[in-house]
């Protein structure tokens, strides 16, 4: 999996551009991406997931991670581009519920 | 050389032996010759003596004759005077005679007419009348007249008789008295030349002659006729010189010397033929004895020479031969001189430099031999197993190389993920230029493989390309075969390779015969040709190079077809082909035993396991992921599971190995099995480890309505398998977890 970063002109959103597999093996390159560091100076976080179309319980932990980080400093996370198979796995473990889904 | 040497000697003893027997001959033959000729002087010189002392004798006799026979007419004319009446009685005259010891006597008047004889028939006999008895007649006158005549032949005997007469006493008359000289007559006998030469004999054959003139006169040998002594070859000047001289008597040579005595010659004779009977003797006995100390002297030095040269000369040739045969052990030992131990030593040292440089050179060769082997393994790929990831098919391959270097090799590739290469070749010839040729050989096919070729096309080219660049006129057989994997078509071709051995359905190994085409290299424009079959999962492919059956016990016979047959044979169906090449390398080595390896055997051994590896066996690691996801995604396709469907898939089998690494083992080391079945509108994934017992289906289900801030993510995965596949299903059987899942493959 790459992972490319683009963050705006204000400095308070960070995109993270996703392509390939969220699996077991991958998930640590994304985790290291949001340390709480890396979000100290931002409040909306992007992920997107035009290149994903595999994300297993691996990924979904470091999704979900993210999600806590970003609620805990009141900000807000967008996961844009989501494909069918990834948005299944979603649905399936009620991570739409709780997620910021902008579908494909 | 011994006989060189016995020639030599031979020429050797056998001239100076001539040399002696010519000096000993000439020698001898100068002696006998003044000795023959000192013998002939000498006894001419006796000759001469005797005739010397003969004559002497004669002369004294003849005077004391003439004296008796004065002194008996002067008593005879003294008893005349005194007694004239003698004259008148015949008988007195006949005593007077006896008297006087004589045979006649005979007295006359004063004119010379007989008066008174004895014998009586003389009276009336005129002296004057015969010249003999007139030569008394000047007695009448003169009364001191004495006359002894030379004795003379008379009578009918011829007998010699000599007169003598004086003057008568007192009255004119002569008294004569006749008598035989008997005495005289012995001495003129022993005095006569005549017979000088009966008297003497040289040696025993030799004899003495008398010439006179040319004439010869006397002789004491028969053999000798009168007449000329120019008869038998002799010169007639040669008598008058006192140099010896040859003469030929009815064939046989004399040797001869004159010596003149008065009006003769006296002339020596003896045989050459006794001259040198001595000089013979001499020179036979000089021959046999020179014969023997000869024969001795060349035996002896014969026999020195064989033990003291010849025989060192044969044990040193003997060592050489050895040497030169190839045993650079053997040492020269030869010391009974001084020169044979110094030429023992110098061959002994010769020969050690000798090996120090052979062994020398033997390391280059070695060394070049090392790197010739290097190339040639090195090209060969000989990290097993070649594709860990691919369950597919199982490849196992070995080479070992003979002493020398021999030009096998073998290689395998995947031209695709579909298509798997595997090959094995024997390029004639050895050395490094068949390990040069090799690696030509085997890149020019891996190439052309590459390059998507087919098989035949493959070989085809290759042929080409080799036989372009082929000065040495090698070739190189080989046995290419091609496996589709996801359907078990197996496309061979041969080029002049043993067949390989191929494990059908039945669990026998059989050879794949087919037609083979000419070995690459050979022939510019061979056209190769492919064989096609198709094998079943657990079929065995075995390719081996002649090595193996060519492969020699101690007594030279061959491993052969029939015994590398019945070794694959024994072996069960499941032995994996690393476990199948030992257990064949093995059962050559029991048959060659001490034999000595002479080519290079090389096995290749393919086992087609599934088109598309059903079993997986993993490490238990996280990072083993990769490698199930591919041989999963592999195996979907082939199944033909949509892509959600294969998603879906790769998401449980994700978390189900990924809980097995994560849990089910505290050591490390511990494995994952995977097996995957299609069951037509199902397929199906089995997990197997030897973990703790654990079933994920009793673990507690997340709940999936919190908020995020409350969730966690245990047991998220176990939910998704469970949600995601059509059945899930877990059990525990001898010490292994074993977990199913299955999903339909046309889900939406």
């Amino acid at each position: 999996m790459k992972i490319a970063k683009k963050q705006e002109a204000d400095k308070l959103t960070l995109t993270l551009v996703l392509n390939g597999r969220l699996d077991t093996t991958t998930s640590s390159l994304l985790a290291e991406e949001i340390t709480p560091e890396a979000l100290a100076e931002i409040n909306e976080l992007v992920m997107d997931m035009a290149g994903i179309d595999y994300v297993s319980s691996a990924g979904l932990r470091i999704i979900l991670d993210a999600q806590k980080k970003m609620n805990q400093k009141n900000g807000k996370m967008t996961l844009v581009k989501v494909n069918g198979p990834v948005m299944e796995v979603f649905e399936m473990t009620g991570f739409s519920d709780i997620l910021t889904i902008e579908r494909a | 050389m011994r006989e060189t040497f016995q020639k030599w000697l031979f020429v050797f003893v056998a001239s100076a032996f001539l040399l002696i027997f010519a000096l000993s001959y000439y020698i001898q033959t100068d002696q006998a010759q003044k000795s023959a000729i000192g013998l002939i002087q000498l006894k001419i010189s006796d000759a001469e003596q005797q005739l010397i002392a003969a004559r002497g004798n004669l002369a004294r006799i003849e005077e004391l004759t003439r004296s008796i026979a004065i002194f008996k007419a002067r008593a005879f004319a003294r008893i005349l005077d005194e007694h004239p009446e003698i004259l008148q009685s015949q008988e007195e005259l006949e005593k007077t005679r006896l008297f006087l010891h004589v045979d006649e006597v005979h007295v006359s008047d004063g004119k010379g007419i007989l008066i008174a004889s004895v014998p009586a028939a003389y009276k009336g006999y005129n002296m004057a009348s015969a010249d003999q008895s007139a030569e008394f007649m000047p007695a009448l006158t003169d009364p001191d007249f004495a006359l002894v005549q030379k004795p003379r032949a008379k009578g009918i005997n011829n007998e010699l008789f000599q007169y003598a007469g004086v003057a008568r006493h007192g009255t004119p008359g002569i008294v004569q008295v006749g008598f035989q000289p008997r005495r005289l007559q012995e001495a003129t006998r022993i005095a006569d030349i005549h017979n000088i030469a009966n008297a003497f004999r040289i040696g025993i054959d030799g004899t003495v002659l008398l010439c006179k003139g040319t004439q010869v006169i006397s002789s004491g040998t028969k053999k000798l006729s009168p007449g000329p002594i120019t008869q038998y070859g002799v010169n007639s000047s040669a008598l008058r010189q006192k140099k010896p001289f040859t003469l030929d008597i009815n064939g046989e040579e004399y040797l001869g010397l004159a010596m003149p005595f008065a009006e003769y010659t006296i002339v020596g004779i003896l045989p050459k033929k006794e001259m040198y009977l001595s000089r013979n003797a001499i020179i036979f006995i000089l021959i046999v004895v020179n014969l023997i100390l000869f024969g001795v002297v060349f035996v002896l030095v014969s026999v020195l020479v064989q033990r003291l040269v010849i025989s060192g000369i044969y044990k040193v040739n003997d060592s050489l031969s050895m040497i030169t045969a190839g045993d650079l052990n053997e040492k020269v030992n030869v010391h009974n001189s001084t020169e044979f131990s110094s030429l023992s030593h110098g061959i002994n040292s010769t020969v050690e430099a000798l090996k120090q440089a052979i062994s020398d050179a033997a390391a280059r060769i070695d060394a070049e031999l090392e790197f010739a082997k290097a190339i040639q393994f090195s090209a060969l790929p000989r990290v097993f197993p070649p594709y860990p990831d691919r369950t597919e098919f199982d490849i196992f391959a070995t080479m070992r190389t003979a002493k020398e270097v021999g030009g096998d090799f073998y290689d395998f590739f995947l031209v695709d993920q579909d298509h798997l290469v595997f090959l094995i070749a024997d390029v004639s010839g050895k050395g490094i230029p068949a390990a040069l040729f090799m690696m030509e050989a085997k890149t020019q096919l891996k190439n052309l493989a590459e390059s998507g070729m087919k098989p035949a096309a493959v070989f085809t080219e290759a042929n080409k390309r080799l036989c372009a660049n082929n000065e040495h006129g090698m070739f190189v057989t080989a046995f290419f075969g091609e496996l589709e994997i996801s359907t078990g078509k197996l496309v061979c071709v041969n080029a002049g390779h043993n067949p390989p051995l191929l494990r059908s359905s039945d669990g026998r190994f059989s050879f794949l015969k087919f037609r083979r085409g000419l070995v690459l290299g050979a022939m510019e424009n061979t056209r190769y040709h492919s064989h096609e079959s198709t094998i079943m999962p657990g079929d065995d492919i075995f390719l081996y190079t002649d090595g193996v059956t060519e492969a020699q016990d101690v007594k030279g016979g061959f491993f052969g077809e029939d015994r590398l047959l019945d070794t694959l044979n024994s072996l069960p169906p499941e032995t994996s082909p690393k476990e199948s090449l030992s257990a064949l390398q093995h059962a050559i080595d029991a048959f060659s035993a001490d034999a000595e390896q002479a080519d290079d055997i090389t096995l290749l051994c393919v086992k087609y396991c599934s088109p598309a590896g059903k079993c997986l066996e993993l490490d238990a690691v996280p990072e083993a992921l990769p490698k199930l996801l591919s041989w999963l995604s592999f195996n979907l396709d082939k199944a033909g599971v949509p892509q959600t469907g294969k998603t879906r898939i790769s998401i449980a089998a994700e978390e189900i190995f990924v809980n097995i690494a994560h849990y089910a083992y505290v050591c490390p080391g511990g494995k994952a099995f995977i097996a995957f079945d299609d069951k037509g509108e199902f397929v199906s994934l089995t997990f197997t480890d030897a973990g703790f017992p654990f079933n994920p289906l009793e673990h507690k289900m997340p709940d999936v309505t919190l908020e995020a801030d409350e969730r966690t993510c245990g047991g998220l995965g176990i939910f998704m398998v469970k949600n995601s596949m059509d059945s899930i299903d877990y059990r525990y059987e001898n010490g292994h977890n074993i977990l199913t899942f299955q999903y339909k493959k046309n889900r939406a």
